[in-house]
């Protein structure tokens, strides 16, 4: 990806997949994001960029319900999936999860083998019929995380014998196998060297051919080179969200052109 | 003394020690020392421990036997010649040690041995006093014997026995109204003839305990199966019991005053003196709930209720040291709590879990007070038949065994002791054992 390109990088939908409005979210007496409302479009890479604390993980955190697991967390407003709003008391997380898929900043595979790392989210959710249907779905979500060529040929081997950037595109893996809509990125590649991370950054321009992106970083080159649209978060507010050209070339608010220019953050 | 305002002090050259580094470099070689005087103190401590349970206890496994043809005559043992086991019972041992006190006299008449000087009962005295039983019930199991001339193995008195393990000499039985010289003198030519043999003592890990006149028959049997019942009950009751509750307060249950307070009290259970479990096992199993004294269940109950707060604890801590990352990866593909619990969670954590519960069986194993309370203190003869009956039934403890054994007068009552803390150390080290197999065979999966 070349990053001089972004000002002519068009978003090619305007459909929404999420829409959050007003989401407020407290830890305990911390009040951690302040009425933030964004829509998340379809195929579309959408970056979340800010300072450490600025509320973009735990944002990220509330659009597949993650925050759950914090028993102090408490996320108000509302956050709609295709209409349908998340936080409903019908909603089970699990086919939240099933729907919006997680990849963490560190590589975390199981301790098992790269099959049945993948295969476990299809396995639990019974997504596949035969042992046949499952192979399949395995081979295909490897091939689309771009490790099948890498692995193919040990399948049992554990997941955890692979490299730092193998391990994260098998997390990928991980998690596409279950066809998410939306896939949610928690810094992927704050782990992994600059190769790794190439590797990644462009397997995430190609999975957006069929997933909603969303994917929070520290590295603003980063935004620039996957994203299509950006949101800036400052403690806990969001100060600006747009196209990703339109952020970095022409800020509208002075904190954004502060932070992208280095001067905070 | 030109640059007085510079607050650090000229330093001199790296090839000389300054005091200072001298100092801190013999505190280093102090704390080394006294390190290797600790583990060398350790290990004189086991070895001191080890060679006085062994040598004391070694020879419970050996024991003097006395091998002699008896003619089971049909006119003493089954007048009526119907060999039905429930009529020849009739005979008790009186009538069987006649027999031996007969196949005794012949045997050292045909080895020509001279039996001058000593009485009829200073004769039969060379054999326990279990000998006559012994046979009754070989032939009370196998009436066909009678009528024949067999060749019997029979227990050689526990003075007699001593006397070949060094525990007895001539002299200390000048002074012993058990046993005279002359007798040993005999025991010892009989030895020579062929007639006592020392042997592998079988009955020691299979046989019942035996009253204070007989301790060359007294056995472990009875406190093995017990012990082993008790085990059973602890480990169905306490694994289950355990486990679901690290589990429910580690990953489920929500973290306020209550579930602290649970906490607390756990870890302070794990260290309350395990002789007030007898007492609440007193209470509330045998008085309130009226479960049998002396009984494996009793035992099990209490030992689980003393081992349940040593599972919890180490569970939890291996539920602890589990990564979150792994908890976050599960519930990220949509996998519920219980299934992240119980596919990613459990078998991780399964090693400390499983080394965890096995160190608290290993201590329940060895736990005597609160058995003491509830009456496995007891002299039990019978075994306990075959669970679940068999667990209602009285039955003595390996510690309690020992404790027992030590109370008595007899001398080789401390080699019987020695021994049964022979075999509760080595079903010690068994368990500790299987705790490291296991340990070592599920981290391998990974």
């Amino acid at each position: 990806m070349n990053d001089m390109r972004i000002l002519e990088r068009d978003v090619e939908t305007q459909t929404a997949k999420m829409t959050a409005r007003g989401v407020q979210v407290y830890y305990g007496d911390n009040h951690a994001l302040k009425d933030v409302d964004i829509d998340i479009l379809q195929n579309t890479v959408t970056a979340f960029i800010g300072p450490s604390g600025c509320g973009k993980s735990t944002f990220l955190r509330c659009l597949n319900r993650m925050n759950d697991t914090v028993a102090s967390a408490r996320v108000l407003g509302q956050i709609l999936l295709e209409g349908e709003d998340i936080y409903d008391k019908r909603v089970d997380p699990v086919t939240l999860r099933a729907r919006v898929g997680m990849v963490f900043q560190k590589p975390n595979p199981f301790p098992k083998s790269i099959y049945d790392n993948v295969a476990y989210g299809p396995k639990i959710h019974g997504l596949t019929r035969s042992k046949a249907d499952l192979d399949e779905v395995v081979e295909t979500a490897l091939k689309k995380a771009a490790l099948w060529n890498e692995v193919k040929d040990r399948l049992s081997a554990p997941g955890t014998g692979l490299s730092g950037g193998q391990q994260q595109r098998l997390c990928i893996a991980r998690a596409i196998a279950t066809s998410p809509e939306v896939l949610l990125m928690d810094e992927p590649c704050s782990a992994l060297d600059p190769i790794a991370t190439a590797q990644v950054e462009e397997l995430i321009d190609e999975l957006r051919s069929q997933f909603s992106v969303v994917i929070v970083t520290h590295s603003m080159q980063q935004a620039a080179r996957v994203s299509q649209r950006t949101a800036f978060f400052h403690l806990g507010n969001l100060v600006e969200f747009g196209e990703t050209g339109q952020i970095f070339t022409n800020p509208r608010d002075p904190r954004t052109e502060s932070y992208i220019t280095g001067r905070i953050g | 003394m030109t640059d007085a305002t510079h607050p650090i002090a000229a330093r001199g050259s790296l090839l000389v020690l300054d005091p200072r580094t001298k100092a801190r470099k013999a505190a280093e070689t102090r704390f080394r020392l006294y390190g290797a005087a600790a583990i060398a103190i350790s290990i004189l401590a086991l070895v001191v421990l080890l060679t006085s349970v062994l040598g004391n206890g070694l020879g419970a496994f050996r024991q003097t036997f006395v091998t002699l043809p008896i003619t089971l005559t049909e006119k003493t043992l089954d007048k009526s010649g119907t060999r039905d086991p429930e009529v020849m019972k009739k005979v008790t041992t009186i009538g069987y040690s006649k027999l031996i006190d007969t196949a005794l006299t012949e045997a050292l008449a045909a080895k020509g041995l001279s039996t001058e000087g000593l009485s009829k009962k200073e004769l039969s005295g060379l054999l326990s006093q279990e000998a006559a039983a012994t046979l009754r019930n070989q032939v009370l199991a196998d009436p066909t014997l009678v009528g024949q001339t067999v060749e019997v193995k029979l227990l050689a008195n526990g003075r007699v026995d001593g006397f070949f393990k060094g525990r007895v000499t001539l002299e200390s039985a000048a002074r012993d109204s058990n046993i005279s010289p002359a007798q040993l003198e005999l025991a010892q030519k009989m030895r020579e003839a062929g007639l006592i043999g020392l042997g592998f003592n079988m009955a020691f890990l299979t046989g019942a305990d035996a009253s204070e006149l007989r301790p060359e028959a007294a056995g472990l049997g009875v406190a093995i199966l017990g012990s082993a019942y008790m085990m059973l009950i602890v480990l169905v009751l306490s694994l289950p019991i355990g486990v679901a509750t690290s589990i429910y307060l580690e990953e489920m249950a929500p973290k306020n005053r209550w579930t602290d307070l649970i906490e607390v009290n756990i870890a302070n259970l794990a260290a309350v003196p395990s002789i007030v479990y007898g007492i609440l096992a007193l209470a509330l199993f045998i008085n309130f709930m009226g479960l049998p004294q002396s009984a494996p269940i009793v035992g099990g109950l209490v030992l689980t209720l003393m081992t349940l707060p040593t599972i919890i604890i180490a569970t939890r801590a291996a539920l602890k040291a589990v990564p979150p990352s792994i908890r976050d990866a599960a519930l990220g593909v949509g996998a519920s709590r219980n299934q992240a619990i119980f596919h990613h969670v459990l078998p991780l954590a399964m090693p400390g879990i499983l080394t965890g519960t096995i160190l608290g069986l290993a201590r329940a194993l060895g736990e005597s007070a609160p058995l003491l309370l509830i009456g496995m203190v007891a002299f039990v003869k019978d075994f306990p038949s075959a669970p679940p009956e068999g667990l209602m039934q009285p039955a003595t403890a390996l510690p309690v065994q020992v404790y027992q054994w030590t109370q008595r007068s007899d001398p080789a009552f401390v080699e019987r002791a020695s021994g049964a803390i022979i075999v509760l150390m080595v079903f010690l080290l068994i368990m500790n054992a299987v705790a490291i197999i296991l340990r070592r065979r599920f981290e391998r999966r990974w």
